[in-house]
């Protein structure tokens, strides 16, 4: 086994001890330590995915030298090593946007505090994209959970600590239906590691024993993590926690938190279930409704928002409703299309409240689009980034989400039954999206006669300004050089298998 | 090889620059480097267009989504109008957006827009042109939205909205054509599988009557020209002028690629989509310019011709027959020249007198006498009256209807198109008779010559010159379209 | 239908504590009954747990005597999963209790429609 195996092993213990060395530094040697951590997870992650493109199989990781049904494994593919360098890439930039801001935000004393939160949400994230174990996958739910938690409420206003408290209670009722779930496939097959669950779920299928049991615990693990990731219905406690935590926890909460979830969900689609078993079970139609669902009430709610950071927030409903529609359309191709959409989710809806706080920050603090207008001119950076992340988030040509709406149309069109009713809401809800983005974009490029607000250049504001040019490069790359990318999505799916 | 996207990229390029130029700078100097580098991108379209690479294939979106560029004849004759109207308007505005604010970024976006509008010509695939037609519809919406009156940015979202709808329209039938086309490179003829077209027939017709109607809304067809009427009076009017005479010419590009470069004319000759076609381009052609009749404000009834003059086009495309289509081609150039010209002579009266409304110009003629005289002159072609550009593209059009196999349209459609030249007289010509003839009881002692001054006459005079010369030598244009027609049809 | 839920009592049992504890969760607006119904939940799933890793007639998996055969003991693994959901519920648990106090120092209130009402009356 070469030693580059090791690198998700080292990736997850070095987020998770850095976060515990954060506690006794000052906040500003805790925030170097954050910067290298990312670093060199991002550096690990992306040497193991040249490493697996090279070799073009997963390996399986012991942890502790012990065998395959008693020990803890880690799994790693293209797949995985993709997520976990896209998640290190993203949440850098999101950390490096939102740095500024922080010292408004959050008090002085406590931003270690706020960077031990990261490292450890890093770590959870890393966990649950490489874990090949389920209930080590809960604990990191779990995990995840509780730093997310703390990423809301570390900004100590009324508002993000009642979103705390909706966050948890929401959070915790889908945790305890996957434990639930979980269990109830722990009874009927005997197993914790995904491998050994699927080949025992293979026998049952096939013998025809404990269907129904079989069918409850998958629909109870997937309507845990459609809580978590909140699918449309369960969406209530996401407007004000992204909306009134510090913008670097509203991108990374928004862009990958949820991600990691869905992508948890991904791996239990394959690597536990089986693909093919799960498309023969009706949980795909109900979450193709869901998903056509809040794909138009998020974005219905997202037009009658006030707030633009609440706006952005809705908007997300909307985008993750895009990524379960994929998963409904029980193809393989739709899957892709899911996968890309996350990336390309990630990377624009980082980059809008990244660019959004900037907008805010000129506007006298207030997020009222009142107050909003004319924003564009006097921070035009910011400006130039909440149009390209709009743009991308409507589905122009040369951006990631025209890619990732291309992909969908192209799965849909080859589901029959639900082609229509996929490409019909798909094309209502790109609508819908353009009336609120450009309405936004409109609204922060109006000419006002008074701006009693000081103008931002890049002189004040030099790494923010990096940062955006960073977010902006990478939607573009998603939208522009999208074929190897897909390519190693469908390489890394069929790993999986 | 690559020169052909030089007349693509420098325009775009030209106009970031000006955008992103930090602070606003002098207003000589911007109208000198706005008029450089529309001569420049006009020279370098003159040499792609003479050149002989005639095509790029740049990079692929995705494996089977190439960028791909070609010149053909439809994007030669094209790319001619596009040429020309803006670097005339351009040279007006010079002159014009003295009264507005923010010139900057009405420079900046006209560039892109230009740039953009070239790119749309050359396309080479039906996936290249929908981007840059996307990328149109968001590069001339700010020239819209100019004056930042609430007004003008309710119009100029009524028209991203109507624009980005009919684009997604027509992106849901590229979906189904991408599978079922064995490439979307545009092909004289078109290029859905004969089995496709075969099996799923009846689905493939739904599929080319949403592309039409989604391509048409920028054509402003009915049931969707709204936005016409609405966008046209309130941006500045050399705007107005490009987007009158070009920029919704991309519809009408757009609707010609489609139908005769992909789906292929002969797959739906004779199907209920024809009929439909034909029927809301008559509708359209006798609605618009009823309303234009009954319009008092002068930008607005221009707006409402336009979208009555543009279905005179889309009846040309729907008759599916040589002469039809040639006729249709010929329209699109005169149409442009004469459609420019008027917007741009509203923009002068606009800017020497301030009036907008037609029956505040009695005596208009005595006080600017040239520009009046263009738009008499303009009027007729527009009308139809020989020896103007308008006359031969509704000669074409007429008995391009007559000869076609069209049922009862063979003589409902001439008989439509007579009847709305007749309107058109009715809408246009009172202007130069209450402009000249003022009457009796007019007072002439207030009138005092105020001809605009030379750089929005000039372009006027040329433009107006064009659209006369079509009429008088049409054989050199008649001669080139019908000869690639006859390839394509 | 009927004698499997008998015969599965054990199961049924923890399903029903599942779901009151879920509705409690859910449904209840004073912050404490909500925790409580979350441990409620919690404890269902052990519940659930322990009862499937019980085999009749054996003891826990400590040796004892020196008797080292499997036959004498039950299976381990449920009830390690059991210690480690303790140890999640506890710290989750522990969690929602300081926000709870964090709320009730701030607006005085455990009712979580009453403490949304206050902040929309604060308007921000």
């Amino acid at each position: 086994m070469d030693f580059v195996c090791n690198f998700p092993f080292f990736s997850i213990l070095l987020s998770l001890f850095s976060g515990t060395i954060c506690s006794i530094l000052p906040g500003k040697a805790a925030k170097v330590v954050n910067r290298l951590v990312l670093i060199a997870v991002g550096t690990m992650s992306g040497i193991l995915l040249l490493y697996l493109l090279g070799t073009g199989e997963s390996f399986v990781y012991w942890m502790g030298h012990f065998p395959a049904p008693w020990g803890n494994e880690i799994r790693a593919g293209v797949l995985e090593a993709g997520m976990a360098l896209f998640f290190c890439i993203i949440m850098y930039l999101s950390m490096a946007g939102g740095a500024h801001k922080l010292f408004d935000e959050v008090e002085e004393s406590k931003h270690n505090l706020y960077y031990i939160l990261i490292n450890l949400l890093l770590s959870s994230l890393l966990a649950l994209v490489y874990t090949n174990d389920m209930f080590t996958a809960y604990v990191f739910v779990e995990i995840n959970t509780i730093s997310a938690c703390g990423l809301i409420m570390i900004r100590q206003v009324g508002r993000t600590i009642e979103a705390a408290v909706r966050y948890m209670i929401m959070s915790l009722l889908g945790s305890g239906l996957l434990l639930f779930g979980l269990c109830i496939m722990y009874d009927l097959t005997g197993h914790l590691l995904m491998s050994n669950i699927k080949e025992s779920v293979a026998l049952l299928m096939q013998n025809g024993d404990y269907q129904i049991p079989l069918i409850v615990s998958v629909a109870l693990m997937c309507i845990g993590l459609c809580i978590k990731s909140a699918l449309f219905p369960f969406h209530a406690w996401l407007p004000d926690a992204y909306g009134y935590s510090t913008v670097s926890s509203a991108a990374i909460l928004s862009s990958l938190v949820s991600k990691g979830y869905i992508f948890l969900l991904i791996k239990m689609i394959y690597r536990v279930i089986g693909f093919d078993i799960f498309n023969n079970t009706r949980i795909i139609d109900v979450l193709f409704v869901f998903g056509l669902m809040g794909m138009i009430f998020g974005s219905l709610s997202a037009i009658k928002e006030n707030d633009i950071r609440r706006m952005i927030a809705f908007s997300s409903v909307a985008q993750i409703g895009y990524i379960y529609m994929g998963f409904g359309m029980g193809t393989q191709a739709g899957m892709v299309a899911s996968v890309f959409h996350i990336l390309s989710h990630a990377a624009t809806k980082s980059l809008l409240f990244i660019a959004a706080i900037g907008l805010t920050e000129v506007s006298g603090g207030s997020r009222k689009f009142i107050d909003l207008t004319g924003s564009g001119y006097r921070n035009k950076w910011s400006g130039v980034a909440f149009t390209a992340g709009s743009l991308s988030m409507v589905g122009v040509p040369l951006f990631s989400g025209f890619i990732s709406k291309l992909l969908f149309a192209q799965a849909a069109v080859q589901v029959e039954g639900k082609m229509l009713a996929a490409l019909i809401v798909l094309g209502i809800s790109t609508v819908l999206n353009a009336v609120y983005f450009m309405k936004t974009v409109i609204r922060i490029y109006a000419t006002t006669e008074d701006a009693p607000y000081p103008c931002m250049t890049f002189k004040d504001m030099k790494p923010y300004a990096v940062v955006l040019v960073f977010f902006i490069i990478v939607n573009v790359i998603l939208g522009v050089s999208s074929q190897p990318i897909v390519n190693m999505i469908e390489q890394g799916l069929a790993m999986f298998a | 090889m690559y020169l052909i996207l030089l007349p693509i990229l420098f325009p775009i390029l030209a106009g970031f620059a000006i955008l992103v130029f930090p602070k606003e700078p002098d207003r000589r100097l911007l109208t000198a480097t706005a008029g450089t580098c529309l001569v420049i991108t006009g020279a370098l379209v003159l040499c792609t267009l003479l050149s002989a690479s005639q095509e790029l294939m740049l990079f692929h979106l995705t494996e089977t989504l190439p960028i791909y560029f070609k010149i053909d004849e439809t994007g030669i004759t094209f790319s001619f109008l596009t040429v020309i109207v803006f670097i005339c308007a351009g040279f007006f505005s010079f002159a014009y957006m003295k009264h507005e604010q923010n010139e900057k970024r009405y420079y900046g976006f006209y560039l892109m827009a230009f740039g953009v509008l070239n790119a749309l010509c050359f396309a080479g695939n039906l996936i290249t042109f929908y981007l840059f037609f996307e990328l149109l519809t968001l590069s001339s919406f700010p020239l819209v939205l100019h004056t930042g009156s609430k007004e003008a940015i309710m119009a100029g979202l009524k028209y991203l909205f109507y624009s980005l709808c009919g684009a997604y329209a027509s992106l849901f039938g590229i979906y189904f054509l991408y599978h079922n086309c064995d490439t979307l490179t545009f092909t004289a003829g078109g290029v859905l599988k004969a089995s496709a077209a075969s099996a799923e027939g009846r689905f493939f017709l739904l599929i080319a009557f949403v592309m039409i109607l989604g391509f048409g809304v920028k054509a402003g067809m009915v049931p969707m020209h709204a936005w016409l009427p609405t966008a046209h009076p309130v941006a500045p009017a050399p705007a107005s002028a490009t987007l009158s005479a070009v920029i919704v010419k991309a519809g009408v590009l757009a609707l010609i690629r489609v139908v005769y470069y992909i789906i292929g004319p002969d797959f739906l000759r004779g199907s209920w989509v024809q009929t439909a076609w034909l029927t809301l381009s008559l509708t359209t052609v006798f609605l618009g310019s009823m309303l234009a009749y009954r319009e008092p404000v002068l930008k607005k009834r221009l707006a409402y011709s336009t979208v009555s003059q543009l279905s005179y086009i889309l009846f040309g495309l729907a008759v599916m027959n040589k002469e039809a289509f040639t006729g249709g081609l010929l329209h699109v150039l005169a149409h442009g020249f004469i459609k420019g010209t008027l917007f741009l002579i509203a923009g002068a009266i606009i800017y020497t007198t301030g009036k907008t409304r037609v029956d505040e110009l009695r005596g208009i003629g005595k006080e600017m006498p040239l520009t009046m005289w263009c738009y008499t002159i303009v009027s007729l072609g527009l009308i139809g009256i020989p020896p103007t550009g308008g006359f031969i593209s509704k000669w074409y059009l007429a008995t391009g209807g007559l000869a076609g196999d069209i049922g009862i349209f063979r003589y409902l459609g001439p008989a439509i198109l007579l009847l709305s030249a007749l309107l058109t007289a009715g809408y246009l010509l009172p202007l130069t008779i209450q402009g000249f003839f003022p009457g009796a009881d007019y007072d002439y002692t207030s009138l005092h010559r105020q001809e605009p001054c030379h750089l929005m006459t000039i372009p006027i005079v040329l433009l107006t010159v064009l659209s006369v010369l079509i009429g008088l030598f049409p054989n050199i244009v008649v001669a080139y379209l019908t000869n690639f027609v006859s390839t394509l049809l | 239908m009927g004698p499997n839920l008998l015969l599965n009592y054990g199961e049924a049992v923890a399903a029903i504590l599942f779901c009151i504890g879920f509705t409690n969760l859910l449904l209840q607006t004073n912050l404490i009954k909500k925790i409580i119904g979350l441990n409620i939940m919690d404890s269902a799933i052990y519940f659930f747990l322990a009862q499937k890793g019980y085999i009749a007639g054996r003891t826990a998996p400590i040796v004892t005597d020196g008797v080292t055969s499997v036959e004498a003991y039950i299976n381990p693994i449920p009830s390690g999963l059991v210690l480690t959901g303790i140890v999640v519920s506890v710290s989750v648990t522990a969690l929602m209790l300081s926000l709870t106090i964090r709320l009730y120092i701030r607006y005085h209130s455990l009712d979580l429609d009453e403490i949304a009402a206050q902040l929309k009356r604060e308007g921000r």
